[in-house]
């Protein structure tokens, strides 16, 4: 039987007390906090996990109505909150698991004591006067692009053209080791991150914020960090020097400090109106 | 010249190679880029470097790539293999390429600069997208394939249903055979039994004493039974369609109104009789005696079918099978021109199980003694030996119709057989040879002694190759009375063969259980051939061999 633990490839380490959640997003799993995570160890429990499909998570038959909106990501995370009885959580969410974050302490709000979200975007398509940054045939063009590509293509693929079903190693030698997908299942991620609309569940967070926006993401541009400060009661906003998508890992230092700031940040986070 | 200036410096090597380099900032700016990419890209150098990103020769879906998975994974492990990537050129045209990115990082780790090493991948992406709609393809069918199947088991179920019925009724007819075959066999063995206990019966009943009244009676009645017991063989025989037929061409309308006291006293006089003959009939060709079996075995049924009276009606009609209906039947019958004679009753009819066995021997529902089940085997016998066909209609509470096709008779003048007469006064023979050949001693002992008390002198042979050394010696002999199935290598009809080279015009008289194809060709003697059937009774045998030698 696979337990949530199991599942989702979970790992705990840490000396403090307070737990400190680290949720992947779209394109990744949690090797990506390798540089982010430690700094935090002595002070907290460290809980790391994989989504569904994702890096090292067992293999389970794929739920695709349970996962058919980012709700059923959300309550993954509450299962792992409940299998290890977390409390006063801080949750940091890359990417979509920012949004992730959001759904899951919008749902039990008592459980989360503060919300780190890197790069976090409500919507990723263009509604009117909303800017998300792509447009409808930007996804399709993505999902397009994932039919083509290398790392899906090639773990099933690859084997085929070598005429070598048997020796599926030769085709894993060209992948990627790190963030290995079910390439099925990152089609569908992908395709339910970024037609997600979640702009009407922030003002239902009772939580307190952090939103660290990057210089130059073209995945969430800076004018999405706004929205969401606005939207989301509460939250700070911090405008970072680094660019591109992935501050934990193009600017760990950054990331490090300005998580540091807001945590040791007193204010009561639930008191805010 | 120095050798040393042809050989091509590493900056030739770099900006002529056969893929394209690329050196990026680890935010994407291009920084240096070989001829070979600027050529493909169809961009000059200024252009590229230091004023775009490799981001920006991305499409917006792979751009998301780009960041989402390439950006970290380079972070993480340093280089990324063989990424696929469409490059948009100047020219707006779509470069396919595979990208190998390596991260260089200073003395601390800080990433510096991103290699790139992109292949053409033109060739590549077209194979892959073939096989990829092969795959989709392959896909689709077996999906298409699933669907048929759905359906197709509904259809399946139906041709089975249909099959099935086919193959029942093939079940029937083969079992028909086999019976057929054992019923054969047993009746075979019967009637050389029969043979015997028959003529030494006979040879009791001319032996006893003048006034043991009671032991002539006792002989009576075991001839009786032994006759009742010699037509049950006779019908099992007919079944087993080995019957020796001696068909002619008959008109079977005259046959049908010359049974018609015998029908009448057959069925009583609660049962009313019904003929119905149709004008210009067919003429046919058959064993007449058998015919008239086969008609009396309907009536008898329709009358046993009928306690309490009723209607018997028989028809004759001209009739045509046609493809389609011959098609669906199990057994083999040719379609075509047939006569057909349907006997039908007003009694109680049939249902569907005991309409499937009625034809098979011994099959009645008839209490013990009142029935013995062949009367129908040897109407199916009869007709499937004489080419023809059976039908059963049957309606329980309502009555049966029972119809057999005969075959129409095409192309001959002969003129239709006379109704059989009664067998011929005994006559007896004077002194004549006459050679018989029988394998089975108890039998030739019998067929020896009946014809030396006839007055015939006989010589013996136990097989073909003893009876030839006797023709050889005995030039006197008149008439060959043979077997047609011998033990010892050598039958009758290869025996005759041999005989008549010998002794040209040498008459030959065949005896036989069954016919065998040496003598008859599909139940039908050949043409010239003598045969009297086993059991025979002395007066037959006075009647045939007295005939034969007169003829001879
Ligand atoms: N005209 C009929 N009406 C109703 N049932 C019939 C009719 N003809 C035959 N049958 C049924 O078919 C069975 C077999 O008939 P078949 O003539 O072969 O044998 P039988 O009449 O029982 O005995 P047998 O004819 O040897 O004295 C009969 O026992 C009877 O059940
Ligand atoms: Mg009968």
């Amino acid at each position: 039987m696979t337990t949530v633990l199991t599942r989702h490839n979970v790992r705990v380490f840490g000396h403090g007390e307070q737990p400190m959640l680290f949720a992947h997003g779209y394109g990744c799993d949690q090797n990506m906090w390798r540089l982010v995570a430690p700094a935090f160890e002595d002070r907290y429990k460290i809980v790391l996990f994989d989504h569904v499909g994702h890096g090292q998570s067992g293999a389970v038959a794929f739920d695709w109505a349970r996962y058919g909106s980012l709700d059923g990501y959300a309550e993954d995370v509450l299962a792992i909150c409940h299998e290890l009885d977390l409390k006063d959580v801080v949750f940091v969410g890359h990417s979509v698991s920012a949004m992730i974050g959001v759904l899951a302490a919008i749902r039990e709000p008592e459980r989360f004591d503060r919300l780190v979200l890197i790069g976090p975007s409500p919507r990723y398509i263009d509604d009117g006067d909303y800017v998300g940054g792509f447009k409808q045939e930007d996804i399709e063009g993505l999902l397009d692009f994932l039919d083509s590509n290398h790392l899906g293509w090639s773990s099933t693929m690859a084997p085929m053209i070598m005429g070598n079903p048997d020796r599926p190693e030769l085709g894993e030698e060209l992948t990627n080791s790190f963030c290995r997908t079910d390439p099925e299942i990152a089609k569908h991620f992908a395709r339910v991150t970024f037609l997600s609309d979640n702009r009407a569940d922030l003002p239902n967070v009772k939580t307190k914020s952090l939103i660290l926006q990057c210089s130059q993401d073209a995945i969430a541009p800076e004018s999405v960090g706004r929205y969401m400060h606005q939207n989301l009661s509460g939250s700070e906003f911090v405008l970072m020097r680094a660019t591109g998508h992935c501050p934990n890992l193009s600017a760990p230092e950054e990331t490090i400090a300005a998580m540091e700031a807001f945590l040791s940040d007193p204010a009561p986070a639930k008191a805010v109106a | 010249m120095d050798q040393g200036l042809l050989i091509e410096t590493a900056e030739e090597l770099y900006e002529s190679a056969p893929c394209g380099y690329l050196s990026t900032l680890p935010d994407g700016t291009i920084i240096r880029a070989n001829q070979t990419f600027l050529t493909w890209i169809g961009m000059d150098r200024k252009e590229l470097v230091g004023n775009k990103c490799f981001q920006d020769l991305l499409s917006v879906g792979a751009r998301i790539f780009y960041d989402t998975h390439l950006a970290p994974l380079l972070r993480m492990q340093g280089f990324v293999n063989e990424i696929a990537f469409d490059l948009t050129c100047a020219d707006g045209r779509v470069l396919p390429v595979l990208a190998n990115t390596v991260q260089k990082r200073d003395a601390n780790g800080r990433p510096m600069v991103h290699r790139i090493t992109l292949f053409n991948a033109t060739d590549r992406r077209q194979y892959e997208r073939e096989l990829l709609l092969a795959r989709q393809k392959a896909e689709q069918a077996t999906q298409a394939l699933q669907r048929l199947n759905e359906t197709l088991e509904e259809r399946v179920a139906q041709e089975v249903a249909e099959r099935m019925k086919a193959e029942e009724a093939l079940r029937q007819a083969q079992k028909m055979e086999a019976i057929g075959q054992l019923t054969g066999g047993i009746a075979h063995d019967f009637n050389n039994l029969l043979t015997i206990i028959v003529g030494n019966i006979e040879l009791l009943q001319r032996r006893l004493p003048e006034g043991s009244d009671r032991l002539q009676r006792a002989a009576t009645h075991a001839m009786e039974a032994t006759r009742r017991a010699a037509t049950l063989t006779q019908r099992l025989l007919a079944f087993s369609r080995r019957q020796p037929l001696d068909p002619k061409p008959i008109d079977v309308n005259k046959l049908v109104a010359g049974m018609s006291d015998l029908l009448r006293r057959t069925l009583g006089e609660v049962v009313v009789l019904e003929t119905v003959l149709a004008g210009g009939l067919w003429r046919s060709q058959a064993d007449p005696n058998q015919l008239e079996n086969a008609i009396l075995n309907l009536a008898v049924n329709a009358r046993d079918a009928m306690p309490d009276g009723g209607k018997l009606t028989i028809e004759t009609a001209n009739a045509r099978l046609d493809e389609a209906y011959v098609e669906a039947l199990a057994e083999p019958v040719p379609p075509g021109q047939y006569v057909l004679v349907a006997v039908s009753d007003t009694g109680t009819g049939m249902d569907k199980a005991t309409m499937e066995r009625v034809f098979e021997p011994f099959f009645t529902t008839k209490e013990a003694g009142k029935g013995t089940g062949l009367g129908l085997s040897q109407v199916y016998g009869f007709v499937r030996q004489s080419n023809g066909h059976v039908r059963i209609y049957s309606e329980l509470g309502e009555g049966t119709t029972i119809k057999i096709y005969l075959p129409r008779l095409i192309g001959s003048d002969e003129e239709p057989a006379e109704i059989p007469s009664q067998a011929p006064a005994m006559v007896k023979g004077s002194g004549e040879t006459i050679l018989v050949v029988e394998d089975e001693p108890d039998l030739r002992t019998y067929t020896t002694e009946a014809l030396r008390d006839l007055g015939y002198r006989v010589l013996e042979a136990g097989d073909g190759r003893g009876a030839l050394e006797i023709v050889e010696r005995h030039p006197e002999i008149q008439l060959l009375f043979t077997d047609v199935v011998l033990a010892g290598g050598m039958n009758g009809r290869a025996l005759s063969d041999e005989v008549s080279r010998r002794r040209p015009g040498l008459p030959v008289l065949f005896t036989t259980g069954y016919t065998s194809n040496a003598i008859v060709h599909h139940g039908r003697l050949d043409p010239g051939m003598h045969l009297i059937g086993k059991p025979f009774t002395y007066a037959e045998l006075a009647a045939k061999v007295r005939r034969m030698i007169d003829r001879g």
